[in-house]
């Protein structure tokens, strides 16, 4: 067991962890962030996916005593009170989620392919989440949800 | 299941913790996956994390990537820009932002790409010495000198890599190809990595390797040694593609079958080696 600190979502947390506590069990399980998702545990589905230090990983391959002092962001604090992020909001406006289930881990690997590359092609866009894996809308509306994104961001 | 998660903060004392039984946990994009089943037999990582190994040196001709650069940092790389294709071959973002180059040299075939580039580069590894008392737990034995191993080597073994160093080609004499069932986030069928020298019309150096082929990365001396001397065409190339098709052994797998990878090697070696 041991102690580790993270700021997730710009505050400060501490957890106790046990050896196999993924930075994603953390999250659900001992800080109640049950946005990110439990979907293979293979780092394949890309459902957990939340942005370390400013990078979007998988976290359910990430022990979390590894990651002592790390900053961690993860869905639940993209909007601000009401104001859903841009990426929210687009994704919301082109119905680009159905289940919901694979959103979260979208919407991450989308802010951040956005935070590096304000301006994708369709392309890039299909590149930063091939990592995410959808089961229900086809992928289309999802990629025109991110380019719309990165139109609404840039005004 | 996980019995402890190791951090330390230099290199001696992950030597130490490695001699003492713990396994190494790199970026845990191949190791994770399989612990996380909580069926595995009670483990010890050790994870390289904070061991300081991360970073690029580009000095010269000389390129040394430490041992935790992860495979994000390698593709934002301009140094290094000509490894950019076969960096994006492989994996998905999420999952480049955490696999570390050193770990690419020990995942199992058909994943392994970048280690299958740093074959055709001639790369070699930087390996930490284990401490005196061999794999037994170390009681205090100090490291000796590192050692350098030819990446080739290192497959199968439980080397403590701290880097991997190799020449920067000359411009255009890296070529690679990937064939896969998706353009992006998928496993090898046939991987093509070759350094090609062509002096007075002819090749006079050829270092090929190849993955998805095999149990293992294949150093394709077959075709190296069809391609050495003669024109780089079509005639040739096809020829040596007949040569390695003598030393490439494909199994089945959810991929491709093992007909399906013989039948698209000689197309995948030509569209590398001559791009088209």
């Amino acid at each position: 067991m041991k102690i580790v600190n993270l700021k997730v979502n710009g505050v400060g947390k501490a957890f106790i962890s046990k050896p196999e506590t993924t930075l994603l069990l953390a999250l659900r399980e001992q800080l109640g962030l049950m946005g990110a998702k439990r979907g293979c545990a293979q780092g394949a589905c890309g459902s957990c996916t939340v942005l370390l230090d400013g990078q979007p990983v998988v976290s359910c391959l990430v022990p979390a005593v590894t990651v002592d002092g790390a900053d961690v962001a993860t869905v639940e604090g993209l909007a601000h009170g009401e104001e859903l992020s841009p990426v929210q909001q687009a994704f919301l406006d082109g119905f680009a989620t159905q289940c919901g289930f694979c959103t979260p881990g979208m919407i991450m690997s989308a802010e951040a392919l956005l935070d590096r590359n304000p301006h994708p092609t369709r392309d890039e866009v299909a590149e930063a989440i091939s990592g995410n894996v959808c089961r229900c809308t086809g992928y289309e509306p999802i990629i025109s949800a991110i380019l719309d994104a990165a139109e609404r961001r840039s005004l | 299941m996980l019995t402890e998660v190791h951090v330390p903060e230099d290199v001696p004392a992950a030597v130490g913790l490695i001699a003492a039984g713990a396994t190494i946990l790199g970026g845990g994009t191949s190791l994770m996956p399989r612990l996380n089943d909580y069926g595995s037999p009670p483990t010890e990582l050790v994870s390289l994390r904070r061991t300081g190994l991360a970073g690029i040196h580009a000095d010269g001709s000389a390129v040394t990537i430490g041992a935790t650069t992860t495979l994000a940092q390698l593709e934002h790389d301009a140094r290094i820009k000509f490894l950019n294709p076969v960096v994006r071959s492989i994996a998905s973002v999420p999952v480049r932002n955490l696999a570390t180059v050193a770990g690419n040299l020990f995942v199992p075939q058909p994943y392994g790409d970048l280690a299958v580039a740093l074959v055709a580069l001639d790369a070699r590894a930087t390996v930490a010495a284990q401490p005196s008392g061999g794999s037994q737990p170390s009681g205090g034995g100090q490291p000796g000198p590192s050692r350098q191993v030819s990446v080739e080597l290192l497959a199968g073994t439980a080397a403590l890599v701290t880097a991997v160093t190799f020449e920067l080609p000359r411009p255009g004499a890296f070529k690679y190809l990937k064939a896969a069932r998706r353009r992006f986030n998928s496993a090898s069928l046939v991987t093509v990595a070759a350094t090609i020298t062509e002096e007075g019309g002819v090749v006079s150096a050829a270092r090929v390797a190849l993955g998805g082929v095999s149990d293992r990365i294949v150093r394709a001396t077959a075709v190296e040694a069809a391609l050495l001397g003669r024109p780089l065409t079509t005639e040739t190339v096809e020829d040596a593609a007949r040569a390695g098709l003598e030393q490439i052994e494909p199994r089945d797998d959810a991929y491709g079958s093992a007909w399906y990878r013989r039948r698209v090697f000689p197309v995948h070696l030509r569209r590398a080696l001559l791009g088209r």
